[in-house]
């Protein structure tokens, strides 16, 4: 899918465009007919004229007046209201399209941050129809009607003050991509170096010092943010050159018109008022040009988000991505086990298995370490189990060959506790209940008493207490214990846990970790499956796996 | 003015049929007006955008002097993604506080007063028309902003909540995925969106009246101008070349304003930006002790007296007195939270402390206020940076020696690392137990390097199995041996049994 197909999606349906183009018509349009009457209106008079003659262009200048402000207000509001109808269809779209890839299918999701600026990039689009579209469409057509109003008069006139209009447009676009392109490019990369630099002088600060090798680093920022300064200020430049370009231009269409003009007043064929109108409506139009190079820059923003959009979100399913298929039947699964035979995997986008083949039986009541180090795929083998990722090899759910399963059942049948689970940023009530929405706040208060945040969900004020932004009230080890409690809540009878004390100080790790196998455990036959890279006491498993690195 | 002037005398000089040689003659002064506007525009524009930069740099420069005299210790506090995120993106809202907005409003309280008088001198009637208008204008706008302040307030919380909707389920969206709850998401964004876009809008309807005003007043006043000029036109109360420079003029007048108007959301978020950079500028004074000149004599023995680590002013844990030796290991035990972490930087000189440092060397004993120049420090998050292995573990040397840092990587447990690997930002292309070995082998090359005699080695095998911890055991063991006196601070029984010397760290009895 190309990029302007991406972009495009932003835009409003049909009907809802027109309304707001026409409104932006108007007010632009009262904008040049205000001047043109007054114009006219003065000079008129100027021949003293008896006052009766003079009426309608009193009335009309008074109408545009209050058109022109009126007609842009609304033109604002009615964009604005378009531009977010197309929002809803936009986010849908994206929705539609990420959903099947997470987690495993986005580019880079491995790296922070990726989905927070994918969500960013979804809102630039709106500035397609807001910044573009409307003041260029508007602005095009108010010229397109002046130009045929001043044909009318002089077709020479208009025909040159078209030229004059082209060569303007032309001049100050090439000069913003001249000018503008270039320091573009120059700036993200710059501020992003300079932000790096940043991070690495403060977040260090103490190792810098230590190591006597701060003032080096000092100088390495300063002269990063100099560059960015540089390269900021031939973007200004170019932003700035752009109306005193444009300044000239009107001052050289007025001119035209009237060197155009003035033989026309002489030989009588046009009235005094009307080359008034003639030599000062370029004023008006020019004005509406200034939108071109604002455009411009909205547009170069637009292109840079729908390309990183269209990067890291393919458009298709890769064939590492198990699909799912709507209104699959459900599959009678046997006694409870979990057999993998040689199963391996790789991720998208990697030629390289990121897991080594995996041989292993569980039944009912296992509960099995797995450790290995960094890069020997614990995580790869957690997105197996639960169907994030697809597998060569046999995995075999309940005697039955997972790949039968409806993707949905498998997840009823086994959950995951992510290594940094999400926590949404609303109650603690919310953040179980969707794990199991017929609970009641006596379930809920009971898988926390077993998971060990009894007496902390109290002391918060019970289940209506806020996690904050992303679970930020909320340590690495309680957000844990709240994936697990949304784990026991589930039912499923198998549970993997990916790394639950990586993000738990070293200390309260084998607290953590005892507490996770006993709670996950205790009063059933449930299947437990740890990836950890720190040890996992004896007495808490039945099972040991090693995975060799890659 | 002069734009205006020639403007109005072309066009009277070809209606009243002036020979061609005056209308070239207008024309030409035209020209010559418009250019000079034009340039003016341009040079105005980079001048402004050229001061806004300046100080830019200038409050820049004015956070890193923060930095450097107050040193990691402060720095690495909890203000460190604050000051960290304002150094960055945070000073960029100035680019259009002090490049566009000031120099706007500057040039519309020079150059409004000035197109008034001119009018006034010109035209009476107009410049009282417009005296009337002017003022009405910011009259209105604080109207309007004070009528709708109180609605205004209450949309945009609930706006900044339904803002987040969409991120936060996109972000949550695998942990919903193992739930089964993706299929019913699709349907909320549409709903949430919808409500995002109505509480928008009743924000927007409002935010767009003040505008609005602006334009009202601004096309009104020429109206009413056009008119009562018509009008005297016809009693030929005053020549056609004044009325109509006048009638270029006047919105003239309401465009800096309203230039200012658009400019009015940058000026809020500058004005954050700057009162944010103050507060940190103001913010605690420097209260850690700057580290001695460097020692050229050989210490052989690091002894800490009745010493006592402080966080805030606070002592964190009970006086200890304890001594290392070249050659020896020493560990530092105690549960998580006594402090173990805060007597390191109190050595390092990043906070305070009560009691004494003393180096001691064959000759005599010297009393110090830290001991940074005689340790070199593993810390317990790796802290790298950017650049290869090689750079960061010769941190600080600006000839590095090659040989010695693949040295420093065998020693570390880390033979299986090639130094010229690239990292990014804060160390990234590591796993957590490389990291770690990374750091440990930048304090032994530092060590090496320029014979400091101590290690502080805090946490530094955290994240490594235990084939691994054996490895960097066996590294550390040979340090020693060749006359490195290590202090060690480890969870690891198996790490701690390599120390000759256990000293425990007790917390502080607080009094209730």
């Amino acid at each position: 899918m190309s990029t302007w197909a991406i972009a495009s999606r932003a835009i409003p349906a049909p009907r809802k465009l027109m309304v707001s183009l026409l409104w932006g018509v108007a007010g632009t349009g009262s904008a040049v007919g205000l001047l043109a009457t007054s114009a006219w209106l003065i000079t008129r008079a100027a021949e003293a004229p008896p006052i009766l003659y003079l009426t309608f262009a009193v009335v009309g200048v008074r109408a545009f007046a209050l058109g022109r402000a009126v007609f842009r207000y609304l033109e604002r509001v009615s964009s604005h209201n378009a531009a977010f109808h197309a929002l809803e269809t936009l986010r849908v779209w994206m929705f539609d399209r990420i959903a099947p890839l997470t987690p495993a299918g986005i580019r880079g999701v491995k790296r922070g941050g990726l989905l927070r600026a994918l969500v960013a990039d979804v809102d630039t689009l709106q500035d397609l129809p807001l910044r573009i579209i409307a003041p260029l469409g508007s602005a095009l057509l108010v010229v397109v009607v002046a130009l045929g109003a001043i044909a009318s008069v002089t077709l020479p006139g208009s025909l040159l003050l078209a030229g004059v209009i082209a060569l303007a447009v032309t001049v100050s676009v090439l000069i913003q991509r001249i000018l503008g392109r270039a320091s573009d490019r120059e700036i993200a990369p710059g501020r992003a170096d300079y932000a790096n630099h940043i991070m690495d002088l403060i977040q260090r600060r103490r190792v810098l010092e230590a190591f006597g090798a701060a003032g080096a680093a000092d100088e390495a920022a300063r002269a990063s943010a100099k560059r960015v300064l540089d390269s900021e200020a031939r973007h200004a430049l170019s932003l700035g050159v752009t109306p005193g370009l444009l300044m000239v231009f009107t001052g050289l269409a007025i001119a035209t018109m009237a060197v155009v003009g003035a033989p026309l007043v002489g030989s009588q064929s046009i009235t005094a008022p009307v080359f008034a109108v003639l030599v000062l409506v370029p004023l008006a139009i020019f004005e509406s040009l200034a939108a071109v190079p604002a455009a411009m820059a909205a547009g170069r923003l637009v292109t840079a988000s729908a390309r990183r959009i269209e990067d890291s979100v393919p458009d298709s399913l890769p064939p590492e991505i198990p699909e799912e298929v709507t209104g699959a039947p459900r599959v009678e699964l046997g006694e409870l086990a979990l057999d993998l035979v040689g199963v391996h995997a790789s991720w998208p986008g990697s030629d390289s298995p990121a897991l080594r083949p995996v041989t292993l039986s569980l039944v009912a009541g296992d509960r099995v370490a797995v450790s290995g180090p960094s890069g020997s795929g614990k995580s790869t083998l957690a997105n197996v189990l639960v169907r994030f990722l697809e597998h060569t090899g046999d995995y075999t759910l309940c005697g039955v060959d997972v790949r039968s399963i409806p993707l949905d059942q498998v997840r009823e049948t086994v959950v995951l506790c992510e290594q940094r689970p999400h926590l949404f940023s609303t109650s603690i009530r919310h953040n179980l209940s969707f794990a199991k929405p017929e609970g009641s706040d006596e379930d809920f208060l009971e898988v926390l008493d077993r998971v060990g945040l009894g007496s902390w969900v109290l002391s918060r004020g019970g289940l209506d207490a806020s996690v904050g932004e992303r679970g930020a009230l909320v340590s690495g080890g309680q957000a844990q214990r709240i994936a697990l409690a949304r784990a026991l809540l589930s039912e499923a009878p198998i549970i993997v846990f990916d790394e639950p004390t990586a993000n738990v100080e070293r200390a309260l790790s084998d607290h953590l970790m005892r507490d996770l196998l006993h709670a996950g455990s205790a009063g059933s036959d449930r299947i437990v499956i740890v990836m950890s890279h720190t040890p996992v006491p004896e007495d808490l498993i039945t099972q040991r796996l090693v995975l060799e690195p890659v | 003015m002069a734009f205006a002037y020639t403007l109005a005398l072309v066009v009277t000089t070809i209606i009243d049929g002036g020979g061609s040689a005056s209308i070239l003659d207008a024309l030409q002064w035209f020209a010559l007006a418009t250019v000079a506007r034009g340039v003016t525009l341009i040079a105005l524009d980079s001048l402004s955008s050229r001061a806004g930069a300046r100080s830019k740099s200038e409050l820049r420069e004015a956070l890193m002097a923060a930095v450097v005299s107050r040193g990691g210790g402060w720095v690495e506090s909890r203000k460190s993604a604050t000051l960290a995120t304002l150094m960055g993106q945070g000073l960029d809202a100035l680019d259009n506080y002090f490049g566009k907005y000031l120099p706007q409003l500057i040039l519309t309280a020079i150059v409004t007063p000035v197109v008034v008088l001119v009018l006034y001198t010109q035209d009476l009637i107009t410049g009282i028309a417009v005296t009337v208008t002017l003022p009405l204008i910011p009259l209105f706008m604080a109207l309007v902003g004070w009528v709708t302040a109180s609605v205004q307030q209450k949309q945009w919380d609930a706006l900044q909540e339904l803002a987040g909707g969409f991120l936060d389920t996109i972000e949550g969206l695998a942990t919903l995925k193992i739930f089964g709850r993706h299929h019913r998401q699709r349907a909320r964004i549409q709903e949430l969106t919808s409500d995002y876009r109505t509480r928008t809008m009743k924000v927007l309807r409002v935010s767009f009246l003040s505008s609005f005003v602006l334009e009202l007043a601004a096309s009104l006043s020429v109206a009413v101008v056009a008119v009562s000029i018509g009008i005297r036109l016809i009693e030929e109360a005053i020549p056609l070349s004044l009325g109509l420079f006048v009638l270029i003029l006047v919105p003239e007048v309401f465009l800096p304003l309203r230039a200012v108007g658009a400019q009015f959301h940058a000026a809020s978020e500058g004005l954050e930006a700057a009162t944010r950079v103050f507060d940190i500028l103001d913010d605690a004074p420097r209260v850690t002790t700057a580290p001695d000149s460097a020692h050229s004599a050989p210490v052989s023995r690091l002894v800490l007296t009745g010493f006592q680590a402080k966080r805030a002013g606070l002592a964190v844990h009970e006086p200890l007195s304890f001594s290392v030796t070249r050659g020896e290991i020493v560990a530092l035990s105690g549960p998580s939270g006594v402090g173990k972490s805060s007597i390191v930087d109190a050595l390092l000189g990043f906070t305070d402390y009560d009691g004494e440092i003393t180096c001691e060397d064959p000759a005599r004993q010297v009393t110090r206020s830290t001991a940074r120049d005689a340790v070199a420090w593993a810390p317990q998050s790796p802290s790298l940076g950017m650049g290869s292995i090689a750079d960061n573990i010769a941190l600080g040397d600006s000839s590095p020696d090659g040989a010695l840092v693949r040295e420093a990587l065998d020693l570390a447990g880390a033979s299986e690392l090639e130094e010229n690997t690239l990292l990014g930002v804060g160390g990234q292309g590591l796993s957590g137990g490389q990291a770690q070995r990374v750091s440990l082998a930048r304090a032994y090359y530092r060590a090496l390097r320029h014979d400091v005699p101590f290690l502080i080695l805090d946490e530094v095998s955290s994240a490594l199995d235990a084939t691994t911890e054996t490895v960097v055991m066996d590294g550390m063991r040979s340090m020693a041996s060749r006359g490195h006196g290590v202090v060690l601070i480890s969870h690891r029984d198996a790490l701690v049994a390599v120390a000759s010397t256990v000293v425990p760290v007790k917390a502080l009895e607080r009094v209730p």
